[in-house]
């Protein structure tokens, strides 16, 4: 009896996935169309990879909120570059590696303050997120960037049984990053960081150094799902994905890793981020209103993290 | 006496700390250095008095974070809680003028209602801060969802549209005439001085921010001290939104927009620090000045507005990190 009431709360999750699901195709059907499926997996895709490299922030027992600003820059630095360099083969390959390792810049930033200074990571980037929102506005004249890119189309466009290729790039992605935080040293590390830093540190851990890679793989994640973003709409600007950073934080809390770090993993986010989308994308099918749909997204939100603020408070009163 | 002198002398000598503590003021002395060379006029009494009444209303909202701050807590909700007052009050006065109430009576409505939202606001938030007795980083996002939705209800009370005022005259529009908000900001600031130092209440709220399993352990009842801090904050905010209105004569939902970001400048560079447990209202209006000085320095420097988010977000940042510093260094010498 034990086992089953262990295996439903592990999984409640993923019936809730299912549920919602069953639920939504009841009530409309070509809400399970493949086309729909695919236009919902590629939007999944595109903040999830960011929400996993969330997850391990989260894990390690900190999070970023300039991801927002961050994956901006991403779509706006890469539209540029493919503007500029777009020609031929190597060169969007080249404005990729640029745009991302540009990203991963402003993660280095983050880290940097954060472990040197020892600020909560929070307050440091949400500074950073106004400063590279400043800066996007500044580099763009507060304008959005478009791209004609005919190769970039293609790729967005593209299908790979019934699938477009930005979900496979995230389940790439998701499958790495689980393999890493499971099976490898590296990964294993930054759980006991998460769990508590302290004797992390006496264990000889190099806290400091560790705590920094994730911001790096943060500010990557972010470019990452900036390339991807503009592979699909072909343009850039500051007011695409704002919700990004508190929606990965969402999905991450959804899955059921908490945020006081330490527990929890990456498959948990992929389930966490699609119950999100097939909720938000499933609204929108019912026909609602705009700011509706935002306020159901904040209600989730404040519910969700109440709720886990609220089990970890009680699992600390045991 | 002679113990008195000694720490004088050790205190004049030692430039370090004298720096960590006041290097943000050192930096915007700087730059006001500058404009005013640049351009005399910084520094007229009317410019000052300019950049008191554009920065009353942050002012005003930066108050009840400060309270929520001490408290070891944060809100971010008020950007849309001041959004929220401001167009519920627009549709109060406005639709008090079709009624043909009497001004004192519709600017006393709206007022109410300004207040009333901001409360509202503020126990919704302040009740799950409470319910689930959340450190700084859940307090952040949940405040964060709070914004979301009452942004989205702010959306849904007008349906997105701007609310130009219907009246012409009254004694609505005198709320933000003049000198008139810095006047409601200063008389706010007093009285929540005096609440935060010479009550109870105020008390536990440092007790509270500075460690709040102590503070628990000691009989203070925390849920209750972090209710009241949100839900005067909520106010501070509804009172901001009132008073923007009748300073711009129209009200739109994006009326709060950067509000949560500029209080917490406020009150970071006034030096009451983000950990909570220290930190007044006296250092959070000097920090109102002192960001109004800076970005009214930055406007006559000609930097745009779009510069000024990096230096929105570098000042909060560097506020931070001088502050923790400057705990590092206390610390060390205390082992010492």
């Amino acid at each position: 009896m034990d086992k089953t009431m262990k295996f439903i709360k592990d999984k409640a999750i993923i019936c809730v996935l299912v549920l919602f699901i069953i639920v939504l195709a009841i009530l409309r059907p070509s809400f399970v169309s493949a086309t729909n499926i695919k236009n919902v997996l590629i939007d999944t895709s595109i903040y999830g990879v960011a929400a996993i490299a969330m997850t391990i922030a989260i894990i390690t027992g900190a999070f970023d909120l300039s991801l927002s600003a961050n994956f901006a820059w991403g779509q706006i630095f890469f539209c540029y570059l493919l503007n500029a360099w777009g020609a031929s083969a190597g060169g969007i390959l080249l404005a990729i590696v640029c745009t991302l390792l540009s990203c991963m810049a402003f993660g280095a930033v983050n880290g940097i303050v954060v472990v040197k200074s020892g600020i909560p990571a929070w307050i440091a980037t949400m500074g950073m997120n106004y400063m590279i929102k400043g800066w996007c506005l500044v580099f763009t004249g507060s304008d959005m960037i478009s791209t004609t890119n005919a190769a970039v189309a293609a790729f967005g466009k593209g299908t790979f049984l019934g699938l477009s290729y930005l979900t496979y790039i995230f389940i790439f992605v998701a499958i790495v990053a689980y393999i890493v935080m499971r099976y490898t040293q590296y990964g294993r590390n930054l759980y006991a960081i998460g769990g508590n830093r302290i004797s992390a540190e006496l264990a000889g851990i190099n806290t400091g150094l560790y705590r920094f890679s994730t911001f790096v793989i943060l500010g990557l994640s972010a470019g990452i799902a900036g390339c991807m973003y503009v592979c699909q709409i072909r343009a850039g600007s500051v007011l695409y994905g704002t919700d990004l950073a508190l929606t990965c934080v969402a999905a991450t809390v959804v899955g059921g890793t908490p945020l006081s770090g330490g527990k929890g993993g990456v498959h948990r986010t992929v389930v966490g981020i699609l119950l999100l989308y097939v909720m938000y994308k499933g609204l929108g099918f019912l026909g609602l209103a705009g700011y509706v749909n935002s306020m159901v997204k904040g209600i989730v939100l404040l519910t969700v993290v109440s709720f886990d603020a609220f089990m970890t408070q009680s699992g600390t009163k045991k | 006496m002679g113990k008195f002198k000694t720490d004088k002398i050790e205190s004049s000598v030692n430039w370090k700390s004298m720096f960590r503590e006041w290097g943000m003021i050192f930096v915007i002395l700087l730059i006001v250095v500058v404009a005013t060379i640049r351009r005399p006029a910084f520094l007229s009494v009317s410019n000052l008095i300019n950049i008191l009444r554009s920065y009353s209303t942050i002012g005003i909202a930066a108050l009840g974070m400060a309270y929520v701050i001490i408290g070891g807590g944060m809100d971010l909700s008020i950007s849309s809680t001041v959004s929220l007052s401001a167009v519920v009050t627009m549709l109060v006065i406005n639709g008090t003028v079709i009624e043909g109430v009497s001004p004192a009576h519709a600017t006393f409505l709206a007022l109410a209602a300004g207040i009333i939202i901001g409360a509202l606001v503020g126990c919704i938030g302040g009740g799950i801060m409470a319910a689930v007795n959340g450190q700084m980083g859940e307090s952040f996002i949940i405040t964060y969802a709070l914004q979301i939705i009452i942004a989205a209800v702010a959306n849904g009370v007008v349906g997105g549209k701007f609310q130009a005022a219907g009246y012409k005259s009254g004694l609505f529009k005198q709320i933000g005439m003049g000198l008139n908000p810095v006047i409601i900001f200063l008389v706010m600031a007093v009285i929540l001085q005096i609440i935060l130092v010479k009550t109870i209440f105020g008390r536990n709220l440092y007790f509270l921010g500075a460690n709040m399993k102590a503070a628990k352990m000691a009989g203070i009842k925390t849920r209750q001290v972090r209710f009241l801090s949100h839900v005067i904050c909520g106010i501070c905010a509804g009172i901001a939104g009132v008073v923007v209105v009748s300073r711009v004569n129209s009200a739109s939902i994006s009326q709060g927009l950067n509000y949560e970001m500029d209080a917490m400048a406020c009150v970071a560079i006034g030096g009451t620090s983000l950990d909570g447990g220290s930190g007044s209202i006296t250092k959070t209006v000097l920090g109102v000045v002192m960001l109004g000085v800076l970005l009214n320095a930055l406007n006559l420097l000609g930097v745009q507005a779009n510069e000024q988010l990096i230096v929105r977000g570098a000042v909060v940042v560097i506020a931070v990190v001088l502050d923790t510093l400057n705990k590092k260094a206390k610390l060390k010498e205390v082992a010492k």
